[in-house]
């Protein structure tokens, strides 16, 4: 954590009175020549020295070839006795040691220094002998490294302790055999000596989760001197506890909540805070089984160190986000300390007293953070706005204080990220509750009158486009909209066109104003901001409400890379037909979602979706979509690509076609085409005595459903996966598109010798195995959409193969579980936030928007309700699409 | 330099310090033969081979010996060459009943002669036949052929020969006698 004020200090100092500023390396290369002066004056070869390792840590980066020069001139002050110097010689080495050639020339004299008798020497020697030692090299020092853990001179066994656990990245197998002198260790006196030791016997360890058990339930029983090592020896238990999934009854846990009773401070705080990670990971964690940690962080909150108490609190206002019941019993401790002249534990207290307090004491709160909110960090300005965000959604009531509080905030300096959490906060309380929507939009109107930040200001444009016109008075955002065409720079600019003409697309009366203001735009400078208006004013201005949904307030459904490649490929070949934009791939729209979960959006924060065409043009990075992979793995099988399938519209998650841990594994993809499936079995052989050849799949197909092609996959070699095709020709009639077969993987055996893994004879013999059903689903053949304007969506495609039935969905008695299941089984889109069921509620409708292969438009209207007399939920769905089989084969799949 | 030192030199009597270096095959018995001249509490119980190189201090008479004792295997004598500068002479070992690589020894002889940085000077070049003990010993006479001394390559250089046994310390002395006088020598001529 950045410390809370600029040390003033560091400032002053600025660069004057160094003597080392204008060094030139070759300079001091030059003076380095005096190392092979015979008598060495050490003062000045310290000196020289001292140079060489300021200029290497300021970032010069010497040759090889000087390097080497160097680090020879250097191995002649060996001669010398001085101290200083021959620990200046040591750093030297360690420095040099990756740059220059033929470092090894110092190992005997390490080794010597290593054992010898100046105290002085060792550890260091130490360091500098295992910077330069390779594998090969180390088993000629092993003998001396193993006595040098064991040593009885605690900082030379540290530093052979710590050199070890860095050599175990190149050296593992050889830094396991000193397994037994780093247990000797563990059992040192010294509290540094035993936490190394431990931390390499760990390290050893780390890959044998049984070994690491062992360890573990030894070290608990020994009673650890070194608070370190407990420390430690807790992170290692809490690993272990996630990695098993251990009960609540797990020795681990006990002894973690023994350490709670440790003499140690630091221990404790360790405990406490592996007990609070671990219980509020698990959902269901109760107030009371978090009771010990937090009353011992309680306390800690009233230490005289500010350490503790910064730490205690920080903790306590992680436990708050989760589980704010728990952390209610410090309440008073934390009042006392919104009061701390240190400003960041301040700032926690207040965070974690608006988590956990009452509705009554969040204007207090609020009041007491304006008094400081200035004097502290973007950081911790940060963790403020995290909290309002969370009051926001606890207390809907409260969004006129929270919303004039972020408007300040706003107004005042800050960072981008700042600005961006400040943003985000508003924007989540209006999504969450309608009636701060007015408000907050008007704040956010204010703040891009004079936002420096183009990102953010795109952002706010953008929501201001999607949220403005469904408002009560639309025209009143318009005037700040256009501002931004005057003023901003192009981003903004273009970002505001878009804006313009969603107000356009949906309210009739600003229509022609918004006509004129767009035509403005045509004259505009940049050539993106001119595109979009001339785009815009053409659609708008024919006035049909079609076009707008589908051109202006839908996002493009397509992948843009996708898109981008079948334009290229369309112009390198022309031909008479036009371009067929349903040939595209479909973006997926949980891929795109995902990527912005990536780009680190804080949990629970719902950053603006960016829909707009040309917003996702914009924004989408051009990489390869998982789709084009695989478009173009199977270009590359030449009996697949022979068959001219299309374009590739959907590959689904791999499936598991074996138990894991099973002789064979086999996992299978499912390719679907507009007319065709190749499913890739993507197959492991976990047999080192087996080498399998001629490996295929042998597949039951229903009727209707036609084999076309196999790829059988040559070799199976132990450990090594291999890949079998097969492509299926769709049954013409898509009603019957959905099917199960049955599947059995067929090879030769050639039983082979594990260690070479060479077949012991010629001959082998015929097996089989039997796989799991392959089945085509829905979900397969579906593609998300999202709809903005579902409603309108829904007129649009209109009742002509409209089909609806009733169904009883009897293993299903939450409404959540429900949405979640029939959306995942259709594989559509859930539109208007319909995922979402409000906490409370008997009945939901779910408002879903798909393609179906082929290119046909479908949705589907479900209505749930929990039905009171057989336990469960009942089902009303309504499927329109473009296609009556569509229709039908929805229907089918869920009946 | 400390005042002693400027004294010393002022008066004509500088101090005796000299580099040598201590070169020749792997196992020959280099680390060996200095391992003796150490004073009894510096003295290594048991001597292992010497990877890269290692450097000793020890008097003999009144010379103030520095020793860079270096590595003989194969990997590491092209290093040599960097400590050729700042020596004042040069102490090459041979295993005696290692005959079967005398003709090696007497190739990277050749090369440290013809080495610019030692071609040029006149130092002195102590030849140790060492592990005359050993029953199937070549005699010095013998290493002399073998090396080819007799040769032209070393007759602007004063050389001698000397059999030892480095694990007792016989003919030790006899070698470091001649070493020290042709070194003071050579110091007294500088002035
Ligand atoms: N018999 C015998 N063995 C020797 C003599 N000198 C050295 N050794 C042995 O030869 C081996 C190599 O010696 P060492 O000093 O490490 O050789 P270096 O590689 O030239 O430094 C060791 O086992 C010594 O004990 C000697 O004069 N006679
Ligand atoms: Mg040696």
């Amino acid at each position: 954590m950045s410390s809370f004020r600029k040390d003033k200090k560091d400032e002053e100092e600025g660069g004057s009175g160094n003597p080392f500023n204008n060094l030139e390396k070759a300079s001091v290369l030059q003076e380095a020549r005096a190392f092979n002066d015979t008598p060495v004056n050490p003062r000045k070869c310290t000196q020289i020295l001292t140079k060489i390792l300021y200029l290497i840590n300021q970032g010069e980066t010497l040759g090889a070839r000087e390097a080497t020069d160097a680090f020879f001139a250097m191995t002649k002050l060996f001669q010398s006795k001085d101290v200083i110097l021959r620990r200046m010689v040591y750093l030297g080495i360690k420095e040099l040691a990756p740059i220059a050639e033929d470092v090894i020339i110092v190992t005997s004299i390490l080794t010597k220094d290593m054992t010898g008798k100046e105290d002085l020497y060792r550890p260091a020697a130490i360091r500098a002998l295992c910077a330069i030692t390779d594998t090969t090299m180390l088993q000629a020092i092993e003998r001396y490294m193993r006595q040098a853990i064991v040593d009885k001179i605690p900082a030379v066994s540290c530093a052979a302790l710590v050199s070890s656990l860095h050599m175990c990245q190149y050296s593992g197998e050889i830094v396991k055999r000193w397994v037994n002198e780093a247990q000797e260790a563990v059992n040192s006196d010294n509290i540094m000596v035993q936490y190394h030791a431990l931390g390499l016997l760990y390290h050893i360890r780390k890959s044998d989760r049984l070994a690491v058990s062992k360890l573990v339930t030894k070290c608990t029983r020994m009673v650890l001197k070194s608070p370190y090592a407990a420390c430690l020896l807790i992170r290692i238990a809490c690993r272990l506890i996630k990695e098993e999934e251990t009960g609540p009854d797990s020795p681990y846990l006990e002894f973690i909540e023994s350490c709670l009773r440790h003499k140690s401070e630091i221990v404790i705080y360790e405990a406490a805070q592996a007990l609070v990670n671990l219980k509020t990971s698990t959902s269901s964690t109760s107030s009371r089984e978090l009771g010990p940690a937090v009353s011992v962080l309680q306390l800690f909150c009233s230490s005289p160190k500010p350490t503790l108490r910064f730490a205690a609190v920080r903790t306590l206002n992680k436990v708050a986000m989760t589980n704010p019941a728990a952390v209610a019993a410090c309440n008073l401790d934390l009042e006392n300390l919104i009061t701390d002249v240190n400003r960041s534990i301040a700032t926690l207290a207040i965070t974690t007293l608006l988590k956990t307090g009452a509705e009554s004491s969040v204007d207090r709160l609020m009041k007491q953070i304006a008094t400081f909110v200035s004097e502290i960090s973007d950081e911790f300005k940060i963790v403020v706005v995290g909290a309002i965000r969370a009051l926001g959604t606890k207390f809907p009531r409260k969004h006129g204080v929270l919303m004039n509080f972020l408007s300040s905030l706003l107004r005042d300096e800050g960072g981008l990220e700042y600005k961006a959490a400040i943003a985000d906060t508003i924007i989540t309380i209006i999504s969450d509750n309608p009636e701060a929507k007015e408000a907050g939009l008007s704040h956010l109107c204010e703040f891009i009158e004079d936002c420096e930040h183009t990102s953010l200001a795109v952002r706010i444009l953008h929501l201001l486009g999607k949220e403005g016109p469904r408002t009560k008075q639309p025209s009143r955002y318009i005037r700040f909209i256009y501002n931004r065409v005057i003023l901003e720079n192009a981003s903004v600019r273009a970002a505001a066109v878009s804006a313009l003409a969603k107000f356009g697309a949906l309210c009739d009366d600003l229509l022609p104003a918004i006509l004129v203001l767009l035509a403005r735009c045509r004259m505009d400078t940049d050539d993106e901001v001119r595109d979009r208006a001339t785009y815009y004013y053409a659609i708008l201005d024919q006035q049909s409400r079609a076009l707008n949904s589908q051109y202006i307030l839908n996002p493009l459904p397509v992948s843009v890379t996708s898109l981008e490649k079948a334009l290229h490929l369309y112009t390198l070949d022309p031909v008479d037909t036009p371009f067929d934009i349903k040939s595209v791939p479909l973006a997926l729209e949980s891929e795109t979602a995902e990527a912005e979960k990536k780009a680190g959006a804080p949990e629970g924060s719902r950053t603006i979706q960016i829909e707009s065409t040309f917003e996702m043009l914009q924004a989408a990075e051009p990489t390869a979509t998982r789709l084009d992979v695989f478009a173009s793995q199977l270009a590359n099988v030449p009996s697949v690509a022979a068959l001219n399938l299309g374009p590739l519209f959907k590959s689904s998650q791999p499936s598991d076609l074996t138990e894991s841990e099973t002789e064979y594994v086999v996992q299978c993809i499912k390719h679907v085409f507009s007319r065709h499936v190749v499913l890739q079995f993507d197959c492991t052989n976990t047999l080192s005595d087996q080498l399998l050849e001629n490996v295929h799949v042998a597949l039951e197909a229903p009727e209707g459903w036609e084999i076309l092609a196999e790829v059988p996959c040559p070799r199976l070699e132990y450990n090594v996966s291999g890949t079998v095709y097969i492509v299926l020709r769709m049954p013409e009639e898509i009603s019957e598109c959905l099917g199960s077969f049955t599947a059995v993987l067929k090879y030769k055996v050639r039983d082979c010798d594990p260690a070479t893994g060479l077949p012991d004879s010629d001959d082998g013999y015929n097996d089989e195995y039997a796989l799991e059903d392959v089945e085509i689903s829905v979900a397969d053949q579906v593609q998300r959409v999202m709809k903005t304007d579902f409603a309108m969506a829904w007129e649009e495609i209109g009742p002509t193969n409209e089909l609806e039935d009733t169904y009883a969905l009897t293993a299903l008695n939450k409404l959540d579980d429900a949405v979640r299941t029939v959306v995942q089984f259709l594989g559509m889109q859930a539109c208007d936030r319909t995922d979402r069921v409000p906490p409370g509620k008997s009945t939901h409708a779910l408002l879903l928007a798909g393609v179906f292969r082929g290119g046909y438009e479908v949705l589907v209207r479900t209505k749930l309700a929990m039905s009171p007399q057989t336990e469960g939920v009942t089902m009303h769905l309504c499927v329109r699409s473009e296609d009556p089989s569509v229709s039908e084969l929805i229907t089918q799949a869920v009946g | 330099m400390g005042l002693f030192d400027k004294l010393a030199s002022f008066l004509g009597i500088r101090r005796k310090d000299c580099n040598v270096l201590v070169v020749g095959l792997d196992n020959s018995g280099k680390s060996t033969v200095l391992n003796h001249f150490k004073s009894p509490d510096c003295k290594d119980s048991n001597v292992v081979p010497t990877i890269g190189f290692s450097v000793e201090k020890f008097k003999y008479k009144n010379v103030h010996f520095t020793a860079w004792d270096m590595s003989g295997q194969g990997r590491y004598r092209n290093l040599w060459e960097h400590y050729y500068s700042d020596c004042q002479g040069v102490i090459y070992v041979v295993d005696s009943a290692d005959k079967l690589r005398l003709a090696v020894a007497k190739d990277e002889l050749d090369i440290l002669l013809k080495h610019p940085e030692i071609k040029s000077r006149s130092l002195p070049i102590l030849v140790l036949a060492n592990k005359m003990d050993l029953r199937d010993a070549l005699s010095p006479v013998k290493i002399v052929q073998g090396l080819g001394l007799d040769q032209d390559l070393v007759k602007d250089k004063p050389w001698q020969i000397a059999a030892t046994n480095a694990l007792t310390g016989d003919g030790l002395a006899a070698g470091a006698d001649w070493l020290s006088d042709q070194i003071q020598l050579n110091l007294s001529r500088r002035k």
